[in-house]
């Protein structure tokens, strides 16, 4: 489903539907590797010019509505390149990583998916809306669930890789200890 | 902005109770003595400070309400009407800056039914009107506005009911602190000797510090001692549980060199229940490099000697008692807000150097989201040893166990170099400092319990 206005031609209806699938696959993928905590085979999905930005979300007052999500250069919780998350993968595979020792069980639902073009004809605009459960241990269980708005790029090599991500989590403060996997 | 004691007349705080002024007597509570639960001479500790119910009551009152408590930094607020929503204690104020410029904290409850009259992070308003019935406060917590105030009997005197405001609210440095409590010193001196080392932080430099937009805020399932016990004495599970972090940021890859890990340094200890740590190794540092690269070291060895170069400054860690903490070298500093004995809230700024360039200042950001955020790969691991900690809290034998506190037991001094009472880095020195202190605080009525206070 997308905003723009529908193309009606049997073809463009055609392209629609292969892209999305296309999408809806790369996204599968995408929580299957993350669930599976394969994060080194989960980086190769992502362009080597990411940025992966989760800011915080405020409460503001009606009237100041338009600062309620983070802007750039404020904290955030996660403001990433591909290099820092290689950097942080790392460290889970340090085999100290204690706060993944012994591993949380999570599992990525992503959905209400659509995808338009984007602004280089290469590129795709994809928005989701995802929910992360975790459960830890033997009885914690967190739930991180939000937003995503992906800029996807075409390589070369004919596949889909996500060059931006900005995750609007819908909590203020984090509902979790922490955050140990990605979104 | 003027830091001052504020004006009390019109208020309702504890200190201001005038006879005849409307407001009843507090219902006294019973009281713990908790003496039983400590041997510190001997680094013996009760768990049960950890969990039991009536211990938190009771240090809501004899060490939240009575103590300065962090607030906000300074630089949160430049016109007047700017606002910040935070705690103190469980106690939710606004901290908000008046048309006369000064900076004024009151408690975030309507005088009528005691709802939140202001339900946002921060902003900028002209008055805060509850959305129950309407009354409605100025920024300096004038009540300026009842609905049907006709209905109101000829005694109702409006400038009685006006917002609860702090007995006390000052700045050091930036950091924003404020108490209920009329009696308690001035801020400069409750903060005593650990000035010396937090300036290390927040004196680097001549312009100031300023933070960086927004608030990282998150639940702990973890008593607020456990964090701000480590911030003022735990070196010690630096190397073990941070294992992973140490060895992702050593430039070999592979952790730091025994040397390193074997590092002298010091951590400050004092009657205030103030601590802080850090080693004094020169390459026992953390910091990110082009931080690191835009540092003038000389020009802060002339500011604030070799000493704070060499110690607090390397790679620190501090508590202002009781529950505000920082890390020099990350920028960052946090306030554990207590939410019930199981459970904290942490909120944490990232402060920078003001006449950093923009580039610095961003790359200080990005460095203390990615180590100390809530995703950060030291703070994942914290987190995860508060919570299992108090998870066995619960228990019978394990929740009214013993705990071991005496690691450098004896071996704290002058050392001539750091002022005041310093012992080893790897040391529970401070963490017995911050325990004498809240048992003192915890057998010692406060101001609000004191006869004399109620009319």
């Amino acid at each position: 489903m997308s905003t723009h206005a529908p193309e009606t031609t049997p073809a463009a209806v055609d392209d629609d539907i292969r892209l999305h699938f296309e999408v809806q696959r790369l996204y599968t993928l995408e929580a299957q590797l993350l669930d599976q905590h394969r994060y080194a085979d989960w980086l190769e999905l992502l362009a080597d010019d990411l940025h992966y930005w989760a800011p915080v979300r405020t409460n503001r007052l009606r009237r100041q509505q338009a600062l309620a999500d983070g802007a750039p250069g404020e904290v955030a919780i996660f403001d990433e390149t591909k290099a820092s998350l290689a950097w942080r993968i790392r460290r889970f595979d340090s085999g100290m990583a204690w706060a993944e020792d012994p591993p949380s069980r999570t599992r990525h639902l992503i959905t209400n998916v659509s995808v338009q073009a984007g602004d280089a004809p290469d590129e795709y605009v994809a928005e989701s809306a995802f929910l992360c459960y975790r459960n830890r241990l033997e009885r914690e269980v967190d739930i991180y669930a939000g937003g995503r708005t992906d800029v996807l790029r075409r390589t070369t090599d004919g596949t889909l890789r996500i060059a931006r991500r900005t995750i609007l989590l819908d909590q203020n403060v984090l509902l979790a200890k922490n955050i140990s996997t990605f979104l | 902005m003027r830091p001052t004691a504020p004006d009390h007349s019109g208020t309702l705080t504890p200190s201001s109770v005038r006879p005849g002024e409307d407001r009843l007597a507090r219902v006294a509570e019973p009281s713990v003595d908790v003496s039983n639960r400590f041997d510190l001479d001997r680094g013996l500790v009760d768990r049960t400070i950890f969990s039991d119910p009536a211990v938190y009551r009771q240090e809501l009152r004899r060490v939240f309400a009575p103590s300065w408590l962090f607030l906000a930094h300074e630089s949160q607020f430049s016109k007047p009407g700017d606002f910040f929503t935070t705690y103190m204690g469980e106690d939710p104020v606004i901290v908000t800056l008046g048309k006369d410029r000064k900076l004024r904290a009151f408690l975030n409850a309507c005088r009528h039914r005691g709802m939140r009259v202001c339900r946002a992070d921060a902003g900028a308003t002209k008055a805060f009107t509850c959305s129950y019935h309407g009354w409605s406060y100025d920024t300096s917590g004038k009540l300026i506005n009842v609905p049907n105030g006709g209905d109101y009997p000829a005694h109702f005197d409006q400038d009685r009911w006006g917002l609860i405001e702090v007995a006390q609210l000052d700045v050091y440095k930036g950091l924003v602190f404020a108490t209920w409590n009329p009696d308690a010193p001035p801020l400069a001196e409750a903060l005593g000797g650990l000035t010396w080392y937090l300036d290390a932080m927040v004196d680097r430099d001549p312009e100031g510090s300023e933070v960086v937009g927004g608030v990282h805020k998150w639940v702990l399932e973890g008593n607020w001692k456990l964090a701000a016990e480590q911030f003022a004495s735990d070196w010690y599970h630096v190397n073990i549980s941070h294992a992973s972090a140490l060895m992702v940021m050593s430039p070999t890859g592979k952790g730091p060199k025994t040397e390193i890990v074997q590092a002298p340094g010091r951590q400050y200890t004092d009657p205030l229940g103030h601590g802080h740590g850090f080693p004094t190794h020169p390459k026992s540092r953390f910091d990110d490099r082009v931080v690191h690269e835009w540092t003038d070291y000389e020009a802060l060895r002339e500011r604030l000697g070799d000493a704070r170069v060499e110690g607090p400054m390397t790679t620190g860690h501090g508590t202002v008692f009781p529950n505000f903490s920082y890390l020099p070298v990350n920028g960052s500093i946090r306030v554990w807000h207590p939410k019930g004995p199981d459970k904290m809230e942490v909120w944490a700024w990232t402060i920078v150097d003001k006449s950093m360039p923009d580039e610095v200042k961003n790359a200080q950001r990005l460095y203390n989201l990615r180590t100390f955020g809530p995703s950060g790969i030291f703070e994942q691991d914290d987190g995860e040893n508060w919570s299992e900690c108090q998870a066995t809290a619960h228990g019978f034998v394990a929740g009214s166990m013993t705990l071991n506190y005496q690691m450098g037991l004896g071996l704290s001094e002058e050392d001539g170099v750091h002022p005041g009472t310093t012992g080893r880095l790897y040391s529970d020195g401070a963490a017995r400092g911050f325990y004498a202190r809240w048992r003192d605080l915890m057998n010692t009525p406060a101001w609000h319990e004191n006869e004399k206070d109620t009319p």
